[in-house]
């Protein structure tokens, strides 16, 4: 069997259904969908961009340089100043450096899951692993967070509430929410020439209005009886609904627009950065602004267990060139005062630089970037020792994490679900935000 | 009772304690006609100590005709000077003596002895007997509050006060004595944050001068106690009425009654704790009133108090249903029938028609084999003239070889691990022994003692790749107890179970049955997990209780099993026990599992949820199937064989008007959307495009799919659990937008159908005629001839032009395959 690895232990999860774009079918507005919107408060428009670097990105070499540590500590990179007097980034951060007034960075994350399968899931879902659990392992015990807020929020225009691309994360399930709530995987990556979302888009040689011929020839043969009282519990009715649901998609323009990348002026598209992620943030705009809450970018290749330098040298400046165009173009759009962009990974790595010139798995410490959605920019909250070993001032947790983005997102963080058995859930344990960045 | 008995009742009362005349049999003389039988719960009453209470409970009429007069009864005290009444029907105590209470109900008036003692004396008010329940009604110690794992702002109690000591220490000692003030004790933190007086995130939850604030007062005055009376404990509740029949939008008062090792009982309604499994059809509230939605349909009602449980069964029949005359007339071909009927008779719901050939033959090869008749197969059985040729498929069809697949492919779902956590060649290997176990009709006894027994190496005996996946007594105890027995143990592994009689002594006694077992080799490495691993039974390692450090003895759940030699493997003794006709829970957990395949609902749902809280929807039904199967030495085709050759089988899904309520009862067939793999395996067999699955051989099919790690965007949307999970996964049957999506675009699906060597493509280029090409699309897809009209709707799609021939095969194709027609066993 040929299973890709991506990182030291982890496999790239299987891909739940991808999709590839488009068609622009042109056919008109179809009745959209009314969003399901449980969040509380005035919070319906806002909505969440995820950068997850799997494997667990270093804090030395983005957010939290250690200068002063002994060399074995504090690598090879130089820290430069940014827009915050007395604030210093790593080196490859140039362009997040520049516009660190419109940042917060959180370096006193910390946590007990020093490996992937844990720490992946007490950062996505806010809630630890019930029992330990591998390295290697995909798990889930609690809903993650894209997922709640699917639940919670619904999604407008046809489209699904919740996307991860280019695949699902580790512990980026619905749990006991149900199937409902799992992330929408674009798997086509919108930098290539020929995207299309599968799925959304016509399959290769069928075209429009062939679509079109064959819905009329199933409405026509479709005879099997329906049970419309309620009481019955037709669950053919429920399929109708979907059938209904992913035709809208089909013709809805606006929600066919959402993943037709190419309409971005070539500009805007070079601005992200014609590469893979870079067009995936741009699309993850696009779906923002078609009104999806919650969206992943699900980028791996960050366990440095080995040659960290080089490899962060090649691979810093695209992230930073990328997440700083986001930003700036949710800005320039008036779209980040509802538009919360979170980077991190699932913990920080170790201050001394191992044999293989590498850095291994570290939840003591971490750095977390935040903007928009209302967090004061310019700041940099709590911090780590000297040597980066641990965060030592105003130390938080995942749950303070979590329940941050729940905030902002307009969902309660405190609320008490009920798993199907009956069992309550906490949706965070510890409820309280970072009071810093809520504004 | 009319306005006007009442009014005269009145009156006679009126005039009764005017004139010291007896009135009231004066009109127990002239009512006598239009009295109904009226029942009083409890039939006696003792009020003990000043802070007794009892609430009655009036009934009036008889069998499914009663109603609950609670509410509405006119309480009398005949001696107001040693029992008090309330209008709600509560009594309280007053002075020492034999008192008595007057009911008028019914138009009648039944009276109730109250015997009183110590009137006037506080009874010492003790932690467990007393506090406790109170801390427990007002949701202090729930799971969504101080009673979650880490407490709540620093207070933590035990879920429902299951450990009392913990409780008793964290009430009276931690946060340094503040939460309990005997000097001054409403300032107590404990009645303080209960009452709201100080801040509390919980609220309010006990109102000053109540008598639970009461009861706080006088234990902390008391000077907090941990007993006061030497070892006396709850031994079990009662709850009154246990059965009854309720009418569309009634109500009933329950009545819950403890009963103490002293011999002694009390009322103990207002501190349990109600909930219904059917809220929308009958509903209870804190008081323990139930009351009755709309619809008919039956809940169950579980009372909870203090680890105590007692359950209430309320039916709603519909009403005017026929004459058990009808019921006799229904055509029975085995034991399934009859009892079915019955409950459909207590109900009032009639049975649906019966389907066609042609639909049965779909459903049954659907249900057995996973898969589609061929249009031949379908063809042959329609023109079967056989009286008996239903009966002769099902014996068919369960002794081909898909049959082993299928069923096989449904256990990988809830055995089979993860093969990066247990290695591929142990998973491989266990997928292998779970097939083969069905490919043998291994009795189903046999294929579980194999597995708990299993012993030996994850390279040759893939029966002990389970051991290697739940590597703990633990992780067994749960997975073994859930899968086989169908009870859930894993809460109790932590606390006592809330819903049911088990604790953490029952969790670890039955954990201690795998204490002994051995591993060499290579354990989990993930994710490739690759070496070998051997188990084996050797007389070491123990399993001690959590909280107490005490090793445990192994010992069964109930009942007693065989003595084990010293230096003999406890899970022998285990399966022994799990396996034996006395246990009630093995026979009917795999009875109950079969019968929601083949009939789209379990008696109990969750299948494997087996509780006194859960009943099943027909208990004498579940325990017939059980027995047919310990009858037939657990050939689980022999029940496959009884059920589906049953009357009920063949019912049509299309409701009737006495039965469109029905979601349990199997008065008609419930639809089920196809599993994933029997999906994709059907698509493959109309479109005749093999898929081509990754490290298996080509023309695979889904159902024979070692592992959910096989890449299959297909079998991903249809609900194939994620491999990410552990087992046991139950699949889910949800339809999504990701499905239809699926189905209406996906370029495999696409690709299958118009590839050139679909069968598409082969029946266009084909010399027949459109019309027997219609007829071959229908058989394929639906099993059956396509109606006048619906030969018509395709015939227009056909011109005389090639490409359009082919096209027009194409589209109907991709039509009938987007059909829920198609999609759903009906």
């Amino acid at each position: 069997m040929s299973l890709p690895y991506s990182n030291c232990q982890g496999i790239t999860r299987r891909h739940c259904l991808q999709l590839g774009l488009k068609a622009g079918l042109g056919l008109g507005m179809v009745d959209l969908l009314k969003a399901t919107g449980r969040a509380e408060g005035g919070k319906a428009n806002t909505s969440c961009i995820l950068v997850w670097l799997d494997g667990g990105p270093t804090h030395y070499e983005t957010f939290d340089p250690k200068p002063m540590a002994p060399k074995e500590i504090r690598g090879e990179f130089q820290p430069i100043a940014t827009k915050l007097a007395g604030v210093h980034f790593s080196q490859h951060m140039q362009k997040l450096a520049a516009m660190a007034d419109k940042l917060a960075i959180i370096r006193s994350i910390r946590h007990n899951q020093g490996n992937h399968g844990a720490g992946n899931h007490y950062m996505m879902t806010g809630a630890p692993p019930r029992i330990p659990v591998g390295c290697g392992a995909f798990v889930s015990f609690h809903p993650s967070l894209g997922s709640v807020v699917a639940y919670e929020r619904g999604s407008s225009q046809g489209l699904p509430a919740y996307f991860s691309m280019p695949s699902m994360s580790r512990s980026g399930g619905p749990n006991f929410l149900g199937a409902k709530y799992a992330p929408f995987v674009v798997s086509d990556d919108p930098n290539g020439s020929s995207f299309r979302v599968r799925d959304v888009a016509l399959p290769e040689g069928l075209d429009g209005t062939r679509f079109l011929e064959r819905r009329d020839i199933r409405s026509q043969i479709d005879r099997l009886k329906r049970f419309e009282d309620k009481a019955t519990g037709d669950p053919v009715l429920a399929l109708d609904e979907y059938y209904q649901q992913g035709v809208n998609l089909m013709t809805s323009t606006a929600a066919q627009q959402a993943f037709d990348i190419s309409q971005e002026k070539d500009q805007v598209r070079d601005e992200y950065g014609r590469n893979s992620f870079g067009q995936r943030a741009l699309l993850a705009r696009r779906l923002v602004e078609a009104g999806v809450p919650f969206i992943t970018l699900y980028e791996g290749g960050w366990d440095h267990h080995t040659n960290i330098f080089p490899s962060c040298k090649s691979r810093l400046p695209s992230v930073d060139n990328t997440v700083a165009a986001l930003i700036a173009d949710l800005e320039t759009r008036g779209m980040l005062e509802s538009t919360l962009v979170v980077v991190l990974g699932e913990f920080g790595r170790t201050p001394t630089i191992n044999k293989d010139g590498g850095r291994d798995h570290w939840s003591n410490a971490m750095s977390v970037l935040m903007a928009g959605c209302g967090t004061p920019g310019g700041q940099v909250v709590g911090a780590t020792d000297r040597n980066g070993y641990s965060a030592v001032d105003r130390v938080l947790s995942p749950e303070n994490f979590a329940s941050t983005i729940y905030r902002k997102l307009g969902i309660n963080p405190d609320k008490i679900y009920h798993t199907p058995l009956g069992r309550p859930a906490h949706l965070v344990s510890d409820p309280t935000p970072i009071s810093e960045l809520m504004g | 009772m009319t306005i006007q008995n009442l009014l005269l009742y009145r009156l006679i009362s009126l005039a009764h304690c005017i004139m010291g005349l007896s009135g009231l049999m004066l009109w127990d003389a002239r009512e006598a006609r239009a009295a109904e039988a009226v029942k009083v719960l409890p039939a006696t009453v003792s009020l003990q100590g000043a802070n007794a209470r009892q609430q009655l409970v009036v009934l009036v009429g008889e069998g499914n005709q009663r109603v609950d007069a609670t509410r509405t009864a006119k309480y009398e005290s005949a001696t107001p000077t040693i029992v008090q009444v309330q209008p709600s029907g509560v009594l309280t105590p007053v002075s020492d003596g034999q008192g008595e209470i007057r009911i008028a109900a019914g138009g009648t008036v039944t009276t109730v002895k109250v015997q009183v003692t110590q009137a006037k004396v506080w009874p010492a008010v003790d932690f467990e007997l007393d506090i406790q329940p109170i801390l427990t009604k007002a949701s202090c110690n729930s799971g969504a509050c101080h009673g979650k794992a880490r407490g709540q702002n620093g207070f933590q109690l035990s879920l429902l006060a299951f450990d009392h000591d913990f409780d008793y220490a964290a009430i009276t000692q931690e946060a340094r004595g503040r939460r309990i003030f005997p000097a001054s004790p409403e300032t107590s933190l404990l009645l303080a944050k209960a009452t709201g007086r100080t801040p509390h995130g919980g609220g309010k939850r006990v109102l000053e001068n109540s008598d639970a604030w009461e009861l706080l007062l006088r234990w902390v005055a008391a000077g907090s106690p941990r007993q006061a009376k030497a070892d006396v404990k709850l031994e079990k509740i009662a709850v009154e009425p246990a059965v009854m029949a309720l009418k569309a939008k009634g109500k009933q008062q329950v009545l819950v009654t403890a009963f103490y090792s002293d011999g002694s009982q009390r009322d103990v309604t207002r501190w349990t704790a109600f909930q219904s499994n059917e809220s929308a059809i009958v509903n209870v509230n804190d008081d323990g009133l139930l009351s009755a939605g709309p619809l008919p349909g039956e809940a169950t009602i579980m009372a909870r108090f203090m680890g105590q449980i007692a359950t209430v069964s309320a039916a709603i029949p519909l009403e005017n249903g026929p004459p058990a005359q009808f019921y006799t007339q229904l055509p029975r071909r085995n034991f399934i029938d009859g009892l079915v009927y019955d409950k459909l008779l207590t109900l009032g719901h009639t049975p649906s028609t019966s389907v066609d050939d042609a639909h049965f033959l779909r459903r049954a090869h659907l249900h057995i084999i996973g898969r589609l008749p061929t249009p031949d197969e379908t063809r042959q059985f329609l023109a079967d003239s056989s009286l008996n040729k239903r009966d002769q498929l099902i014996d068919r069809l369960l002794e081909r070889p898909e049959y082993a697949d299928f069923w096989a492919n449904k256990w990988a779902d809830l055995l089979r691990p993860n093969p990066y956590r247990a290695g591929l060649k142990a998973v491989l290997n266990f997928d292998h022994w779970i097939r083969d176990s069905f490919r043998q009709n291994k009795p189903y006894d046999q294929f579980v003692r194999d597995l708990v027994t299993a012993q030996g190496s994850t390279w040759h005996n893939g029966a002990v790749t389970m051991l290697r996946d739940r590597r703990t007594p633990d992780e067994l105890t749960t997975s073994v107890s859930q899968l086989f027995l169908g009870i859930r143990l894993e809460c109790a592994k932590c606390h006592h179970h809330p819903f049911e009689v088990y604790g953490q002594d029952d969790f670890y006694s039955f954990a201690a049955y795998f204490a002994h077992l051995g591993r060499k080799g290579q354990g989990i490495s993930s994710p490739i997990s690759g070496g070998e691993e051997v188990f084996y039974s050797r007389p070491v390692g123990e399993v001690k209780h959590p909280l107490t450090g005490e090793v445990m003895q192994p010992k069964p759940l109930f009942g007693t099993t065989p003595e084990i030699p010293p230096e003999g493997d406890r899970r022998v003794a285990l399966a022994q026990w799990m396996t034996a006709d006395e246990n009630p829970y093995f026979s009917r957990v795999i009875a109950n599992r079969i019968w929601a395949d083949l009939m789209g609902r379990g008696l109990v749902e969750p299948v494997d949820d087996l509780r006194a809280t859960n009943p099943p929807s027909n208990a004498p039904l579940l325990d017939a199937l059980a027995d047919h199967l310990k009858q037939n030495k657990y050939n689980l085709k022999a029940l496959i064989r009884a059920i589906c050759t049953s009357h009920v089988y063949t019912l049509s899904s299309e409701p009737n008007e006495r039965n469109l309520s029905d979601t349990r009862n199997f008065s008609r067939r419930y639809r089920q959307r196809l599993r994933g793999e029997v999906l994709l395996d059907a698509v493959t067999d109309i479109t005749q495009v093999p898929d081509n699955f990754s490290a298996m051989p080509p023309g695979t099919r889904a159902v024979e799919i070692w592992t959910h790690r096989t890449k299959s965007f297909f079998l991903d949307a249809f609900g194939r659990p994620d491999p990410n999970l552990d087992p046991p996964c139950e699949r889910v049957e949800d339809t999504t937008l990701v499905q239809a999506l699926h189905l209406m675009n996906a370029p495999q699906l696409h690709q299958k159908v118009t590839s050139s060597t679909s069968y598409a493509s082969q029946l266009a280029s084909s010399n027949r005629e459109p019309a027997a090409i219609i007829e071959e699309l229908y058989l394929l897809a639906y099993s059956r001839f396509p109606d006048p009209d619906e030969r018509r709707v395709c015939l227009t799609l056909f011109t005389d032009s090639p490409t359009s021939r082919r096209r027009a095969v194409e589209d109907i194709m991709w039509a009938l395959v987007n059909t829920p027609e198609f999609i759903f066993n009906d």
